[in-house]
């Protein structure tokens, strides 16, 4: 198993016997996903599945975070130092982790104790088991940087209940441990303290098999209550404004709910649609609508060009505004360009979805996975 | 446990097997097949399949996906599991009262996430083609669902756009597109159908009361299939004779209250059921008589006629005839959208059956070799992709048509009326052909109503008999051909209307022989199609004239020669097809797109060579030509056999709406499936 000097420290490997326990291992960065990282999961991901001694992977992260997300500051260094198709480079490397997790042969259970975003969230939820806990934090905030929802979120996020998804990959929302068992992004809660005994549980059960994986999982967790304040006690209004056809309308229908009665929650959800990309808000939404519809490898597919469209930022260069004032700057005030959400046309939404037009440019090309287990691909 | 371990392992071989296929052969025979996706299997794409969905969809594809969105999202739409996939397929194992209370509830579903703001009160060519693009995806999903929205908002509402005026508009449009009232059309009665100037329900006016009164004179007169009657409608259009001051206006249109708000039936109005039908049961078609039903002079829809309170018909249009077209004219709306339906029908078949086709294996040729693909058999190629090139072509057709229908003006009226006719039949048709097709060609799992094909011949046969009789609406085609033929003629003008213009060019001359790239060119295959209807135009015309000559009247002329007519008919669509087919592929700047565009075409025009047999009947081909387009056919089968999976895949029928069997059927149907 070849890999670059140096730099394997970036995920530690475990063998217990027949599990191999991963720990994302930047804690200083809060796990946030490398190219170096990404690369090496790959390797390990494709390495473990042709080895038949292995029977499950663990994947965790080093201190209070399980993955900030992908090192998107890195990537915006490389593209204004280089040329966009660095960018493209750890794109690609990604979203193929994700395409081989979200196909893999063999259980994954991801301890999501701590951090989750984006990134984080594509090397987790695509995997068969993801045990949240009181420590977890979730949010896909790819709006407010300028970006989209991507690593097959359009694919994760359209499959949650009614259109609590838009809302999540819109608004950036954030979920509790609870909040991510009730809408399905966690198939387990067990409490931190009880990490341990479960690891241990998991590599004495020596199995592949999903059911005893299940079962092992289910004797450590429990049904944790949803906080008074949880967006999953707005479903009903979430299900109604969210369902609207275009971002515009989202926005009016919440304004309307706002207007009927004061709502903390309603007036903090337009608050965040608004300080969002506008660009950003209508390549997600269309992005989550199309991903309701297709398989995770088309979602991929389509997820990469369009960061592709975004890296070039022929349309918009929100992407590398909203890293300079959230990441770089940290003066949390973009300057959005187009800065309306009208201004943002239905063509101008197209071109995210065409491929680039650039003779050395190509489609994702994703591995081909033979004989995919059903249990696999319906995971959500 | 040990048993699901077991069982979990079984299936791990079933579906690792694949990959060590080589040496496991040569130990042991396979297990059992294994589903390999075919778009693990097939060659990558030779074209862009997103741009080609957006040019065979043509229009608001983000708010078709909405759409499909919605429904997906929805328990009430019927979600299933099957083989790591969900699908959204009606339940058609619910009984006739299931099946209309759910298509109830999936229209209010639909209704509260605003599916149907602006389909009456918008205005423009955009709203309309929105209009047109939902419906088209609501029918994906279920015909009666699609039906029972059609008939209030296309029926219904446009009875009372096109024949009312503002008053009731004002009062109707708003609250029907509410679904605060629920509209019916009751236009065909028992005794009369097709022939609408027939029908026996009278609308006598009562001066001294200033009022309307319905009556159902006799059992013949009683209103029949009238979609929504029998459970939910609250109003309807009733079209009856209209009497005034003892004499026969002819038919008219008004509006009559049949349930009140809490749904119990009106006084003076009787309904009952249908009953149960070969499908389209989530639509409640019911029969009404109206026993001299009392209705104010307002009601009557007045865009053409009037009644003024005195007792006075008052009409601009003196011409009972003219009167009755001017009438009608509006409700071309219907043909088109069960036009484009069709295409979407035959779609969806196709995409289940052609992906079936690439993953199901049936006998090895060669010794202990690998069983071979359904759709590597030239024969069942030869089945299938004919019928995707048609309905490639009858999909750019239905695009023409809607845009057609859309700018529509007098002076368009004739040339909808005629090519709505046309392709209404046509594209039907071919529908019904190719749902039979598919559906043999799944075998075995086309008999399950979750494979869709099967139930949806009985769901889709309705169409070739609604909003006009196929084979009437086809004679319609050829007399108004006649029509021009003999105008053009009579005051030796050329030809200017319904795409004749070529009859006054010089007749084509067809090559004795006939190359392959001959066949391929759009010259020939525009020249070989003009030819037809062209000769088939003479013909009929000579005819009809003949019969004339002895005596006949024009109306038993056309009668005889129905043989003729029924050629023509086929000719005029055909010809129409082909030139909508060749605009679009004109338009197309992608070099990869028109390239597999141009084998579609060829394959269309080519395989319609071989099936009508007027070609040679009439010498149109000699036999060796004949026998060059069947070399030809087979050729074409075998280009288009690599872009099966791309053509489909560009139908935007999401996954979720085609099949168990056009995924992984092996899973869908394991023993596991069975024990949840």
């Amino acid at each position: 198993m070849a890999s670059s000097f140096g730099e394997t420290d970036q995920v530690l490997v475990e063998e217990k016997s027949s599990t191999r326990i991963f720990t994302l291992n930047r804690p200083k960065q809060l796990n946030a996903a490398s190219f170096t990282m990404v690369s090496r999961l790959l390797e390990l991901f494709l390495a473990c599945e042709e080895d038949p001694s292995v029977k499950l992977i663990i994947l965790k992260g080093k201190g209070r975070a399980f993955c900030a997300g992908g090192d998107v500051a890195a990537v915006v260094r490389d593209i204004t130092q280089g040329h966009w198709k660095l960018g493209a480079n750890f794109f690609r490397r990604e979203f193929i982790l994700n395409y081989v997790m979200a196909t893999y042969s063999k259980p994954q259970v991801s301890i999501l104790n701590g951090i989750v975003m984006g990134g984080g969230a594509g090397v987790s939820i695509h995997g068969r088991f993801r045990v949240a806990t009181e420590n977890s934090l979730f949010a896909m905030p790819e709006t407010a940087l300028g970006l989209f929802p991507d690593v097959g979120a359009s694919y994760f996020l359209s499959r949650l209940p009614g259109f609590f998804g838009e809302y999540v990959g819109l608004a950036g929302a954030r979920l509790d441990g609870a909040e991510m068992l009730a809408c399905g992004l966690a198939t387990h809660f067990v409490p931190s303290e009880k990490l341990s005994l479960l690891e241990d549980a998991l590599c004495k059960a020596d199995s592949s098999d999903p059911a005893v994986i299940s079962a092992t999982i289910s004797e450590f967790s429990l049904v944790p209550n949803l906080k008074e304040k949880s967006a999953c006690h707005w479903l009903n209004i979430i299900n109604k404004c969210f369902s609207r056809r275009t971002i515009e309308e989202i926005i009016l229908a919440l304004e309307r709910e706002a207007a009927d009665k004061e709502d903390e929650w309603i007036s903090s959800t337009i608050q965040s649609l608004k300080k969002a990309s506008p660009t950003s808000l209508k390549i997600s939404l269309r992005s989550i609508r199309e991903g309701r519809l297709q398989g995770v490898g088309k979602c991929l597919v389509r997820e990469y060009r369009m960061v592709c469209n975004v890296m070039q930022g022929e349309t918009s260069k929100d992407f590398f505004e909203g890293c300079r004032a959230i990441l770089v700057d940290k003066d949390k005030n973009p300057k959005w360009e187009p800065s309306k959400l009208e201004q943002v046309t239905e063509d101008m939404v197209d071109r995210y979805f065409s491929k680039i037009n650039d003779e050395d440019w190509e489609d994702l090309n994703l591995p081909r996975r033979l004989n995919i287990p059903p249990h696999a691909i319906a995971k959500l | 446990m040990e048993k699901v371990n077991f069982r979990t392992q079984v299936l791990t071989g079933h579906l690792q097997n694949h990959r060590h296929a080589t040496t496991a052969a040569t130990i042991y025979p396979l297990p059992c097949v294994s589903y390999v996706p075919p778009e693990v299997s097939e060659q990558p794409f030779s074209f862009d399949v997103s741009s080609m969905r957006k040019l065979m969809d043509g229009h608001n594809l983000g708010d078709r996906d909405w759409l499909f969105n919605l429904m997906v999202q929805s328990k009430l739409f019927n979600p299933r599991l099957r083989g790591g996939k969900v699908f959204v397929v009606p339940d058609y194992n619910h009984s006739m009262e299931q099946q209309r209370e759910i298509t109830m509830k999936r229209i209010e579903y639909l209704l509260y996430h605003g599916v149907f703001e602006g389909w009456l009160t918008g205005k423009g060519p955009e709203a309309e083609m929105k209009k047109f693009a939902l419906l088209e995806v609501i029918e994906i999903f279920d015909h009666s669902l699609a039906i029972k929205i059609g008939v209030h908002f296309f029926l219904w509402g446009g009875a009372i756009q096109f024949f009312g005026t503002k008053r009731h508009h004002d009062k109707w449009l708003r609250a029907t597109e509410n679904y605060l009232i629920k509209g019916c059309f009751a236009m065909t009665e028992l005794g009369h159908g097709s022939n609408v100037r027939g029908i026996e329900t009278t609308a006598t006016y009562e001066a001294n009361t200033g009022e309307f009164v319905i009556n159902t004179p006799c059992e013949s007169a009683q209103k029949y299939w009238i979609g929504g009657a029998a459970n939910h409608a609250t109003h309807t259009v009733v079209f009856s004779q209209l009497n005034v001051d003892g004499n026969n206006q002819g038919v008219h249109a008004f509006i009559t209250q049949i349930r009140d708000e809490n749904g119990n039936i009106c006084p003076n109005i009787r309904i009952a059921d249908c009953g149960h039908k070969i499908g389209l049961n989530g639509v409640d078609n019911g029969r009404i008589w109206f026993d001299n039903v009392r209705i104010p002079r307002e009601n009557l829809l007045n865009s053409v006629a009037d009644v003024s309170p005195d007792g006075k018909y008052l009409s601009a249009i003196k011409d009972p005839d003219q009167r009755f077209a001017a009438f009608l004219a509006p409700l071309t709306s219907g043909r088109v959208t069960i036009a484009v339906s069709a295409v979407y029908s035959a779609k969806i078949s196709l995409a289940i059956a052609i992906r079936y086709s690439l993953t199901r294996r049936a006998f090895s040729i060669t010794a202990n070799g690998p069983e071979l693909l359904l759709l590597d058999y030239p024969s069942h190629q030869r089945r299938l992709l004919p019928l995707l090139a048609k309905t490639y072509a009858m999909s750019f057709a239905g695009n023409y048509l809607k845009l057609l229908y859309i700018k529509r003006s007098p002076q368009l009226i004739k040339t909808i009326h005629v090519v709505s006719s046309a392709f209404k039949a046509t594209l039907t048709w071919h529908n019904m052909r190719t749902l039979q097709e598919c559906r043999e060609a799944c075998g075995g799992q086309g008999l399950k109503t979750e494979n869709r094909i099967g139930q949806m011949k009985g769901e889709y046969d309705v169409q070739s008999t609604f909003e006009g009789d196929n084979n009437v609406l086809m004679q319609q085609v050829s007399k108004a051909l006649l029509a021009e033929y003999v105008a053009a003629k009579k005051r030796n003008k050329p030809f200017k209307e319904l795409g004749l213009e070529h009859m006054n060019r010089s007749c084509p001359v067809i090559p004795a022989q006939l190359t392959s790239s001959t066949l391929r060119s759009t010259q020939f295959q525009n020249d070989i199609f003009c030819l037809r209807e062209r000769d088939l135009l003479n013909r009929f015309a000579a005819e009809v004239s003949q019969y004339q000559e002895h005596g006949e009247s024009k109306e038993s002329a056309f009668v005889v020669s129905y043989q003729v007519a029924e050629d023509l008919g086929k000719a005029f669509s055909d010809r129409a097809i082909l030139q909508s087919a060749i605009e679009a592929e004109n338009n197309v700047k992608d070099a990869s797109l028109k390239n597999i565009l141009g084998l579609l075409r060829s394959m269309y025009v080519l395989v319609t060579l071989e099936e009508d047999a007027a070609f040679l009947r009439y010498g149109y081909l000699s036999t060796d030509n004949a026998a060059d387009v069947r070399k030809e056919v087979a050729k074409l089968c075998s280009e288009i056999r690599p872009q099966a999976l791309a053509l489909v895949c560009s139908f935007g029928i999401p996954d979720a709406f085609l099949s168990p069997i056009a995924f992984d059927w092996v899973a869908a149907n394991s023993w596991s499936t069975v024990q949840n």
